[in-house]
């Protein structure tokens, strides 16, 4: 007779006492979760010892259980070690919920328009607990994430284990690696900084130049919202890189991951005779199965793994955030993500069509059909000597394309340019102008010259009442407002170029005046101006390089940086040398040298602490 | 022998399999026409999509249509006058031909900036010139500034609309009204190419 009008726990209760019908409730709940195994069962397992119960319960999570309905029941002994896979598809997978964790948790903090992102920037970075330790993380993991399935091509062609029957598996990986460089340039726009702006300006330049004209423009115009990156822009790489690219990478892990399985993981090479595929049949002593033994490593790796990023995010990374996006103002040096850099450097071989767009999309179907096209049997290395040099040769070429992607190769900047660039440049690609670090008490109001580092420190007052005599008497022609040539005498030319009304300290008559000595960081970034305009001796002729600091209000001052030289006879970029290795300094018809000056500032406010970095 | 006549037999019957294909049914054909505009649909709904997804474009937006009058336009031979809201410059040649250029560099999508000086657009990334027509000087990139189309309204009346984006010439007549295209820009002269 039931307790109750219906049978119940209390009958159980009534039945084999209190204690007994607890634990079993207990065991009954834990097998109903575990989808099969009970109390009992997971002691075996943990302790090592062979399940007592048949059918196997280790089996049942998988045959019965949704989340490991997808993970084997068992591998080969010989694909647990490091050797051959090097767990770079484990990792590829773990970076996908890694960074899908991470950036939901960014997305709480995060709104997609240009007028609030670079300052919701800041407040992740400032104000949010762990705020910037989850963007570096996800940042990081991001960068990790596209090495990782680089190298996890790379080993499957190695070893290749692209080869039949795994065909179709390789084409869903070449897929996911496609879906990986999207992800990770979409996420490069939402910090909305100058080298987000830019970076994808850059990238975005080559979508345009898909053929025919028609589809380029209207390809560009989807993508960017608009003739040009703005909130429309910034929105929909968003929305892509949330929801769009994420959805496509998850169906292509599942599609991956399901081929994996049905086709086992491939053994290396040398464990199996030539054309066999014996990855299915795994004698009973090779086994190693999924619960316990593969089920607790991989949760040591992920908790290895994950301390790793921290430990390096905590310590050794920052992801870099640099000033507001401006699109009036494009940095000296920007450069698209370094993934990305092989394919400039293509672009600098010619055509953009043909290497910004045809290039990669051929190399990317060669990627996806090889499988079909190699369809030799044996998978040793030995009788692949063509499969590895090609392989080699590919890594090799991207390799190189990148570097020839970097602003290094293959663009000149004018010298001067160049040199005040590095002199004052705001934070970019983690460095700084030298300029930038000075103390705020060092940077003393005057003008000073590399003029004073040419001699010994004796001689440095005579060095610069020399240079002050000397522009009195300087003179040379520009244009004016009719461009009618006019004769300039530099002192009035450099005063303007200064703009007297940001720099009181230099008024009407200019004078040079010796770095003083209570600046010793001034004095070392004067030293190293003139290395750099001794260097580039040759193009820019008798150099003067000049940095006038002047206050602007109490707590900020303005450093302008300027190079005057005599233009000398120049082919292309680079200065005409005459027999001697001698450059050829041009003149004014009047006989005056001909002179050439650039300029440029930058801000230093008292609290800034480029310093401190 | 036996396996040969076997083998003969075999051969025959794989000779003999050959499937015949009755004509399609009314029910099967009607399946294939309904296939058909499930994929009519999808195209249309592609169409659709893209067309949803294409920006739409404002007066007075970068994207839209500018205005000027008269008075906006600077003197022959002076700078280029600069634009920042549509990236553009409007550009009075010293032998009074207009000209717009969009301020984008062909090469890498970097802004040159006018260098009063030495008269020519220099591009603060890798070193492109260009001159106030927007003709290739020197650098790495591939062209000359590309161009925005023109509507030009003269006081006497007459109405150019420039096609090409090339430079109009004046000829001394006083402009009332300038309308310019931001929408789409029109490719800019090859290196090499004067104008």
């Amino acid at each position: 007779m039931s307790i109750l009008p219906f049978p119940s726990f209390l009958d159980d209760i009534k039945d084999k006492g209190f204690k007994k019908a607890i634990f079993e409730g207990i065991n009954e709940v834990v097998e109903r979760s575990t989808a099969g195994m009970n109390i009992q069962d997971i002691r075996e397992a943990l302790r090592g010892e062979a399940p007592t119960r048949r059918p196997n319960p280790r089996l049942q999570p998988h045959a019965d259980g949704f989340w490991l309905h997808m993970r084997p029941s068992y591998f080969h002994k010989d694909m647990t070690g490091l050797y051959p896979e090097f767990r770079l598809g484990w990792l590829s997978t773990y970076f996908v919920f890694f960074e899908t964790i991470t950036g939901l948790l960014l997305m709480v903090w995060y709104t997609p328009s240009p007028t609030v992102a670079y300052g919701d920037m800041l407040n992740i970075l400032g104000n949010v607990p762990l705020g910037q330790l989850m963007r570096d993380l996800h940042r990081l993991g991001a960068e990790f994430m596209v090495l990782i399935v680089c190298l996890h091509m790379i080993r499957t062609f190695m070893t290749a284990s692209y080869k039949k029957p795994r065909q179709f598996t390789w084409a869903t990986g070449v897929i996911l690696l496609l879906f990986t460089l999207l992800l990770s340039f979409t996420g490069y726009l939402l910090p909305w900084d100058q080298l987000a702006l830019w970076a994808v300006t850059i990238g975005a330049s080559m979508i345009e130049a898909a053929p025919p004209a028609i589809v380029g423009e209207n390809l560009n115009l989807l993508v960017r919202g608009g003739p040009d990156i703005g909130a429309n822009g910034l929105l929909r790489f968003y929305l892509a890189h949330v929801l769009l690219l994420p959805a496509f990478l998850f169906i292509f892990t599942g599609v991956h991951y399901y081929k994996v399985i049905v086709h086992a993981h491939s053994l290396p090479p040398q464990k199996e005779n030539i054309g066999e595929d014996t990855a299915k049949r795994v004698p009973l002593d090779k086994r190693v199965y999924f619960i316990p033994d593969v089920l607790t490593s991989e949760m040591m790796w992920i908790a290895v793994t994950t301390f790793l990023l921290i430990v390096l995010c905590v310590w050794f990374y920052h992801a870099p955030l640099e000033n507001h996006a401006d699109p009036q103002i494009t940095p000296l040096g920007t450069t698209a993500p370094w993934y990305f850099l092989w394919v400039q450097g293509a672009l600098k071989l010619g055509d953009k069509v043909l290497w910004g767009i045809i290039f990669p999309t051929v190399l990317l179907v060669f990627f996806l059909v090889y499988p079909y096209l190699d369809t030799s049997a044996s998978r040793r290395y030995a009788d692949r000597r063509f499969g590895m040099s090609l392989c080699f040769a590919l890594v090799s070429m991207i390799t190189f394309m990148s570097y020839m992607g970097l602003p290094e190769y293959g663009v000149s900047t004018a010298p001067s340019t160049e040199i005040i660039y590095r002199m004052r440049h705001e934070p970019t690609h983690g460095a700084m102008g030298i300029l930038l670090p000075v103390p705020f008490d060092q940077l003393a109001p005057g003008v000073y010259t590399t003029r004073q580092f040419e001699g010994t420190e004796e001689e440095a007052d005579e060095i610069v009442a020399a240079l002050n005599a000397e522009l009195d008497s300087f003179s040379f022609q520009t244009l004016d407002a009719d461009r009618n040539p006019q004769t300039t005498p530099l002192r009035d030319f450099i005063s303007g170029q200064l703009g007297l009304t940001h720099s009181p300290v230099v008024g009407s008559s200019l004078r040079f005046s010796t770095v003083p000595a209570a600046s010793p960081e001034l004095i070392a970034v004067m030293e190293e101006f003139e290395h750099e305009l001794e260097a580039e001796g040759e193009a820019l002729h008798n150099a003067i390089g000049i940095i006038a600091i002047s206050d602007v209000q109490g707590t900020l001052r303005r450093a302008d940086v300027l190079i005057v030289w005599q233009e000398v006879e120049l082919e292309g970029s680079k200065p005409v040398l005459d027999e001697n290795g001698e450059p050829n300094p041009l003149f004014n018809e009047d006989g005056s040298p001909m002179m050439r000056i650039e300029e440029g500032h930058t801000f230093i406010h008292r609290d800034s602490s480029y310093y401190m970095k | 022998m036996a396996t040969a006549a076997s083998a003969v037999v075999e051969r025959a019957q794989k000779k003999q399999v050959v499937v015949e294909v009755a004509a399609p049914s009314r029910r099967e054909f009607l399946y294939y026409i309904w296939g058909a505009s499930i994929v009519l649909l999808l195209g249309e709904a592609t169409a659709g999509l893209i067309w949803f997804a294409l920006p739409r474009f404002k007066e007075g937006e970068f994207g839209g249509t500018f205005r000027f009058t008269g008075e906006d336009i600077p003197a022959a031979g002076d700078p280029p006058l600069a634009i920042p809201a549509g990236r553009f410059h409007v550009a009075h040649l010293e032998d009074d031909r207009l000209v717009t250029l969009y301020g984008v560099c062909t090469h890498l999508g970097c802004l040159p900036k006018w260098d009063e000086g030495t008269i020519r657009f220099r591009c603060p990334c890798h070193g492109s010139q260009f001159n106030g027509d927007g003709t290739w000087i020197t650098g790495p990139a591939p062209r000359g500034l590309d161009r925005f189309r023109m509507t030009i309204t003269f006081t006497d009346g007459e109405v150019i609309t420039q096609e090409t984006g090339a430079p109009v010439a004046l000829n001394g007549r006083e402009i009332a009204s300038l309308a310019i295209d931001s929408s789409d820009k029109v490719i800019g002269p090859g290196q090499g190419v004067t104008l």
